[in-house]
């Protein structure tokens, strides 16, 4: 109940009066900009060239995560002695190959190290520096198959990474052998799935497929003697772009060759035991020791999805809200764009706008788009037109008798539903409201194909080091259900005090 | 009323009205002097709510012309909403706001409208609650109150503006019938006091009280209109014999 001599409820969350509702936007809009502000801020050293290089990051011995959570492996190794003997820097971003590959022929990136084999397919759109490792096509069953040559393939279905090497070779000879294909985006899932029994072989770099039964998948190489399409891993940059870094790389890897430090990291990868890397046993076994051996990783990775969790749900309700009030104005042009926007925005899958924005924009409009701010704005587009459909809808649920005795007492159209049309229809929006807020935390799940490094990439790239798929997955949604537990705690809370 | 002036309220000529093939309203013309009470009656979709809530324009004739107050509503030039704030509405479902109080119902139109203060507007709020018998409301959320006390508190809000002529849309329709006499009540008192009102009612024994004169429409038309003696009493239009016949011996 409200204070007497006061017509303006000031406690209410969904406060009527000017002055609070303008509070409100100074708040968020402000908010913005800082947010803008500090995502368009990077620190470059300004007499080193700084690069992004991108990686797939589940790609153990070439690259992974050690058990301290760093980028590690043959390429990155190298890439790093590299560049410090050349004198440069980069920063690395590590995604799924497939969009890693993109974001490179996108511009998002500059170049690639990732394993990723020189064929004349690729060779049209990118420029290569010096071959640096042999490597060749194996495939793999699970340890006890009795599958035994590729013609018993026949009617089964082989596990692919996306975009690999691998996967063109298996194409390839698809229709000979007459076996199905299923696509995985990183290596630790294909194994698991072939493990499982779900598929039944997969193709891929012999090195890799060694180097991960030698630590333990339960896999066995069918043709380690005698690899299809032996070929060679490279390093690459668009084509035509970057020149002076594939001229960096080349002569640092000219310089590794022949003082024998390339030999040394090439020993140490594959001679030693993948625990050196990937940490104890009892780290990597337990879910408390998972959890202790991984505790920063993912805070850092909490941290990055309550940080895409929170913008997103205030710019997006924002953005929401101001579709919903066009797509009730009286001006049908007005009305038009409300409904087009969240026509489009609402159809387009999430991931697909995603790519659209982080790989497809910059290559048009020649700019970078930093991962986060696309993955925010694609929140914001995404979660802002479903918030838009509902709060439209609920503007338009409020009974029409209300407009109609507004109107009878000389309120203009705007006045009217700002004063008696809005208030309410917020009121009933509350719940839709607070289901958005939740579907926005986990959509941001779906961001880790764009190499943001929020909770699930977390999940994934520590599975791809330490196997451990179930502890791991087991742990992020624990997480994932706490905050969801929060947040819903602090709605319900929110709710209640917009009842009272 | 005989003392009322001659001076003309509300002015309509040959007003159509059509929705789809439906002709609601057909070639209506009439006349309301100031501190006149018009009571409209006739079979439900006669037309004769239409036709009010055509006297603010929450309905649009298709042809004819509306004067009210001296503004003509078909002029582009005229602000339609200076035009209602001089005309109160009182609607069948009351439509209070629900997101206020019933203190800030009656005080929301005149205090946005820049017309009062809000000191003022709380005064004014406080004695219309006085008048309507409803004091003791003020600070209760509308959704507490009876369907007689949300429409008297509807009463009080069209009030708060001080508006010369008031418009009654089947005020006691929804109303559970032991609440519609203190309603009639709070309407009689207005009367009584020389405001203008156009009223749409089934309330034959509140016409036959109140009115200056009663408006019969029937199929979009105003089939007889005359003082309310007359019409009751001596009725001449064979429909509406047929309808009082229904209506006075239900």
């Amino acid at each position: 109940m409200q204070k007497l001599n006061n017509i303006y409820p000031k406690e209410s969350i969904f406060c009527y009066t000017k002055c609070t509702m303008k509070k409100i936007w100074i708040i968020l809009t402000t908010l913005a900009i800082a947010v803008v502000a500090t995502m368009s801020v990077t620190t470059v050293d300004a007499a080193k060239p700084n690069y992004i290089i991108t990686t797939d990051a589940t790609y153990p011995p070439f690259d992974f995560q050690d058990s301290s959570n760093q980028y590690t492996g043959i390429d990155q190794e190298i890439l790093k002695t590299i560049a410090k003997r050349e004198g440069f820097t980069y920063t690395l971003k590590p995604m799924s190959f497939n969009a890693a590959t993109q974001s490179v022929t996108s511009g998002q990136a500059d170049g690639i190290i990732a394993g990723m084999s020189i064929t004349d397919e690729r060779k049209a759109v990118f420029d290569f520096g010096t071959p640096y490792y042999k490597s060749g096509i194996a495939w793999a069953v699970k340890k006890g198959s009795n599958i035994k040559s590729l013609n018993d393939l026949k009617g089964k279905t082989v596990a692919l990474k996306t975009g690999t090497a691998g996967a063109d070779y298996a194409l390839s000879i698809q229709k000979k052998y007459g076996f199905k294909v299923t696509y995985f985006n990183d290596s630790d899932t294909l194994y698991n799935d072939v493990i499982n029994d779900n598929t039944q072989a997969t193709f891929g770099d012999l090195p890799v497929l060694q180097y991960s039964i030698k630590n333990g998948t339960k896999l066995k190489v069918m043709n380690a003697d005698s690899p299809y399409e032996s070929g060679w891993y490279g390093f690459a940059v668009k084509k035509g772009q970057n020149k002076q870094l594939l001229t960096s790389f080349n002569k640092g890897y000219a310089s590794i060759k022949k003082d024998g430090t390339y030999d040394k990291i090439i020993k140490k990868y594959l001679g030693a035991p993948a625990s050196d890397f990937t940490g104890k046993k009892s780290d990597n076994t337990s879910l408390l020791g998972i959890l202790k051996a991984n505790d920063s990783a993912f805070m850092r990775g909490l941290w990055q999805t309550l940080l895409l969790t929170i913008l997103g749900i205030v710019l997006a309700s924002v953005w929401g809200i101001i579709l919903g009030i066009m797509g009730v104005s009286q001006n049908s042009v007005v009305r038009g764009i409300s409904t087009t926007l969240i026509y489009i925005f609402r159809g387009l899958p999430l991931m697909v706008l995603a790519f659209f924005i982080y790989i497809g924009l910059p290559g048009v409009i020649g700019a970078k788009i930093p991962a986060f701010t696309a993955g925010l704005i694609t929140l914001i587009l995404n979660e802002g037109a479903y918030t838009g459909a509902f709060v439209r809808g609920g503007f338009e649920a409020v009974d029409k008798g209300q407009m109609e005795a507004a109107r009878s007492l000389g309120f203009t159209y705007n006045r009217s539903m700002r004063k008696v049309i809005m208030p309410q229809g917020l009121k009933i929006m509350v719940p839709s409201f607070i289901n958005q807020f939740i579907i926005t935390l986990k959509d941001t799940s779906i961001l880790s194909a764009i190499g943001i490094l929020e909770l699930t990439q977390t999940g994934t790239l520590i599975v791809s080091r330490n196997s451990q798929g179930f502890r791991v997955w087991a742990i992020v949604a624990v997480i994932y259900l706490v905050v969801i537990t929060l947040l819903t705690l602090l709605s319900n809370w929110v709710e209640k005090r917009t009842r009272a | 009323m005989s003392e009322a002036q001659t001076n003309v309220k509300v002015h309509v000529d040959k007003v159509n009205k059509s929705y789809g093939s439906n002709h609601v309203l057909r070639d209506i013309s009439l006349d309301i002097k100031q501190n006149e009470v018009v009571v409209m009656i006739g079979p439900s979709g006669s037309g004769k709510s239409t036709f009010l809530r055509m006297l603010n324009q929450l309905e649009t004739p298709d042809n004819g012309t509306i004067v009210v107050d001296g503004y003509d509503l078909s002029d582009k030039k005229t602000d339609i909403n200076k035009v209602r704030e001089n005309i109160g509405m009182v609607f069948q479902n009351f439509n209070l706001f629900n997101n206020y109080t019933v203190l800030e119902n009656i005080m929301l139109a005149p205090v946005e409208l820049g017309k009062m203060d809000k000191d003022k507007a709380e005064k004014k709020a406080r004695e219309l609650l006085e008048t309507v018998g409803l004091a003791e409301k003020a600070d209760v959320s509308v959704n507490s109150l009876s369907g007689g006390q949300k429409q008297r508190i509807a009463i009080a809000r069209a009030l708060a503006m001080e508006p010369d002529i008031m418009l009654f849309d089947e005020p006691t329709s929804a109303l559970d019938p032991e609440m519609v006499g203190d309603v009639l009540d709070v309407m009689k008192d207005l009367a009584d006091s020389g405001m203008t009102m156009i009223i749409v009612t089934h309330e034959m024994g509140f016409a036959k009280q109140v009115a200056d004169r009663v408006v019969f429409f029937e199929s979009g038309k105003i089939q007889e209109s005359g003082e309310p003696e007359q019409v009751f009493a001596a009725p001449k239009n064979a429909r509406l014999k047929e309808f009082l016949g229904k209506v006075m011996h239900a």
